[in-house]
């Protein structure tokens, strides 16, 4: 199957709003925990714990101005934002040439949690359960970034937001490539999102595998295509999802890695490294033992990215991915060889990539 | 090219559980809107919806325990259930890697976000159970499905909203087409929640009693909810079973308005139709029927018959809203769509657009199906879906060749 190029990208974390910058501190870290900073003022409710790993400083005013933004959640925000940079970082202009041949994927848990609680909770707690704001009424809507991600940059291509928590950033990268390689679209922008709030905080601090990595944010947006002249552009080789029924969850996702293996046409030994989208920092790390099965005997470089972005659910293996294209190699040349991608979603849900530096 | 065929129908909805009884109240014209019971609905000036009263998720899943799900992901599951049923498929002599679920929705676990914020209402985040955050995300409407028939290919859930069900129907096409499923079971699921029947009040889209779509004094949308799932196959698989085949899928179309996050835009639905016609090969003048959006708000069915004309010319097919019987069950919407307009084709009817009684002036040139379905030869059925965020899909469905 033809690679599908990465032309452009784009990731905020609470590292910072630069690709480079979440590349940089898992480089510092070498393996150990970020323990987040003070969420202060951006929340409102009482937290799990004082620290997160949000973008404390994120203003999307002073990105992109008061027009047509003032409803925006975070989680809308965020996106359309990285949807911006990640355009700009590709050189792709969008014009009446080509709009209706570009579109949008973004991978999410259940959109904005804080958007529809918070919605509900005015039906709860109004003197009549109808005083909402019907402005709002879209952010409780799942499609909501991914829509007001096409109005802002006038991307009139296929337009979808795809589920799975952890595993919805692998979703995205099937439907995108799905839709290039059908011939829908020429280009795809394909990311994911997730934003900080006291819903989501609780909501991770709550499961029964969170806790342990205190919540964060972000969002991650690839420009992708099979455009035959950016051949020397890193490429997504191979992508593959699948479900393990009845507690087969780890089969199901050691089958994926061989399949993507298969795909892609790739050794084990072509690994360079495996990211997983893990949030426990210590103990049994059922995600890398089912990965490394798939590899024979073959044990590349591994990383945690949510020990530094923190829990980031949907928006994890999306900036993990970026983490992979903005670390150096060796003595500082340009990283090489294949990017093994995981997530497992909630129930038996799994996925795997492979990517080309 | 491989082709792709309906041979399985799984309809949980308020007219009807399971294709006989769904098939039965849609050549009635029957109403499934009642007085909404999941919530206190006395507080709203409006107060009814299209629930599933008599739904029992026990009845229908052989393997999934209902306690553990949310109620859509409950609706979503039988709904698989029901088609697999209803296609004779032994799943034992199926490839389950080769075996995918794609469900749309529009709010996921809607029920549960709102009990979780019941809780927290009540007596704050740290009182939440458990077993709630467990059940929120919405990626476990497609899980369901994969975990009650035990499937181990690709489990997605599209939150495209009110377009999910034909996005889903589409893109298990392409994984048939592409040779990379043998089997995918594609539809749609959402539940009757507050805050949706909240939202459209306020919007101004949510009518009193009864939808009537294309009708004059039309004034809007009542919330729905079920599960709508379609068992669909290569030709080539289901002939090989001797499965009986309801339709052919010709293929669909996707694009999206980039234009306002809830107002329909008709050039843009227009521009929808010629791309899944495109998509599809075929001309308007195949089309034998509409299974139309036809939420029932002014705005909406006068931008969709524009669209219409504007690729059909002035005599466009007949054009009937199933939402008048079901009210708009969201994501689902597009899958009891789908549903219907295979059952058009097999039976040889319309369903009708029920509670109509004004003609509209400016819908002069449109064929809602008034009232009553009518037997008709259909061999070529257009399913519209349109959704907040400008995100169209169109499916289109033909007879069996």
């Amino acid at each position: 199957m033809t690679p599908l190029t990465i032309n452009g990208l784009a990731a905020l974390s609470a590292a910072g709003d630069r690709p480079e910058a979440l590349a940089r501190r898992v480089a510092a870290l070498a393996g150990e925990r970020h323990p987040g900073v003070p969420i202060g003022g951006i929340v409102t409710e009482p937290l799990p714990r004082a620290e997160g790993h949000a973008l404390t400083d994120f203003d999307v005013r002073a990105r992109l101005g008061r027009r047509g933004t003032s409803f925006y959640d975070r989680a809308t925000a965020l996106a359309v934002v990285a949807c911006g940079d990640a355009l700009a970082d590709s050189g792709l202009t969008v014009d009446d040439t080509n709009r209706a041949r570009v579109g949008v994927v973004l991978g999410t848990t259940v959109g904005s949690l804080k958007s529809t609680s918070d919605y509900t909770r005015e039906t709860l707690v109004q003197d009549k359960p109808y005083l909402v704001n019907p402005m709002l009424f879209p952010n409780t809507v799942m499609n909501c970034a991914a829509g007001q991600a096409a109005i802002r940059h006038g991307l009139k291509g296929i337009n979808a937001t795809v589920t799975g928590g952890p595993l919805a950033f692998f979703n995205a990268l099937r439907y995108a490539g799905n839709a290039i390689r059908r011939g829908y679209v020429d280009t795809m922008l394909v990311g994911a999102v997730e934003e900080f709030s006291a819903h989501r905080a609780w909501a991770s601090a709550l499961s029964p595998a969170g806790g342990e990595v205190a919540a964060g944010e972000g969002a991650a947006v690839f420009v992708i295509g099979s455009d035959a002249g950016s051949a020397g552009n890193a490429a997504v080789c191979a992508v593959a999802t699948g479900y393990g029924p009845d507690g087969t969850a780890e089969q199901a996702l050691t089958d994926c890695v061989a399949r993507a293996l298969h795909v892609a046409g790739a050794a084990p030994t072509d690994i360079t490294l495996l990211i997983t989208s893990e949030t426990t920092s210590s103990g049994r790390r059922p995600q890398r033992a089912a990965a490394l099965r798939a590899l024979g005997g073959h044990r590349p470089a591994d990383l945690v990215v949510s020990r530094a972005a923190g829990d980031c659910g949907a928006a994890t293996p999306a900036l993990a991915l970026a983490v992979a294209l903005g670390l150096s190699g060796h003595d500082d040349r340009p990283p090489s060889g294949l990017v093994l991608l995981t997530a497992q979603g909630t129930d038996g849900g799994v996925g795997a990539a492979l990517v080309r530096r | 090219m491989r082709r792709v065929v309906v041979t399985g129908l799984g309809p949980v909805s308020s007219i009807g559980t399971g294709v006989t009884a769904f098939g039965a109240a849609l050549r009635a014209g029957r109403s499934g809107i009642s007085r909404i019971t999941s919530f206190d609905p006395s507080g709203f000036p409006h107060r009814n919806g299209g629930e599933v009263r008599d739904f029992d998720p026990a009845a229908w899943l052989h393997r999934l325990p209902p306690e553990r799900w949310g109620r859509s992901s409950q609706f979503a599951a039988a709904a698989a259930r029901l088609a697999a049923d209803d296609a004779k498929l032994d799943l034992d002599t199926v490839d389950r890697g080769r075996a995918h679920a794609v469900i749309g929705t529009t709010s996921g676990e809607s029920v549960v976000v709102e009990a979780f914020t019941a809780r927290l209402v009540e007596a704050g985040f740290d009182a939440v159970p458990a077993q709630l955050v467990e059940q929120l995300p919405a990626g476990r409407l497609a899980h369901a499905v994969s975990e009650e028939l035990g499937l181990r290919g690709e489990s997605l859930t599209l939150a495209t909203a009110c377009s999910a069900s034909n996005y889903a129907i589409g893109y298990a096409y392409d994984l048939l087409v592409t040779g990379e499923a043998d089997v995918v079971f594609a539809g749609g699921a959402d539940s009757v929640c507050r805050w949706a029947h909240a939202g459209f009040y306020r919007l101004g889209a949510l009518t009193e009693s009864a939808c009537s779509p294309f009708d004059r004094d039309r004034s809007g949308i009542l919330t729905g909810e079920g599960g709508a799932v379609l068992a669909l196959e290569t030709r080539e698989h289901a002939e090989a079973r001797g499965a009986h085949i309801y339709a052919e899928v010709l293929g669909y179309g996707l694009n999206c308005d980039a234009n306002h996050p809830v107002a329909p835009d008709r050039d843009s639905i227009a521009e929808c139709i010629r791309i899944a016609h495109r998509n599809a090969g075929i001309t308007p003048d195949q089309v034998d029927y509409i299974c139309a959006h036809g939420t029932g708000t002014p705005a909406n069915d006068l931008v969709e018959a524009q669209a219409v004309l504007a690729v059909f010319g002035p005599k466009p097919p007949p054009m009937s809203s199933i939402k008048s019987m079901i009210g708009h069950t969201m994501g689902a919407a597009s899958g009891f769509g789908a549903i219907a307009s295979a059952l058009a084709i097999d039976q040889g009817f319309l369903p009708p657009t029920i509670n109509w009684s004004h003609p509209d002036p400016q819908l002069a040139d449109i064929d809602p199906v008034p009232n009553v379905a009518r037997p008709a030869t259909v061999r070529l059925v257009q399913n519209n879906g349109f959704a907040f965020g400008g995100n169209n899909a169109i499916v289109l469905l033909g007879a069996a060749r």
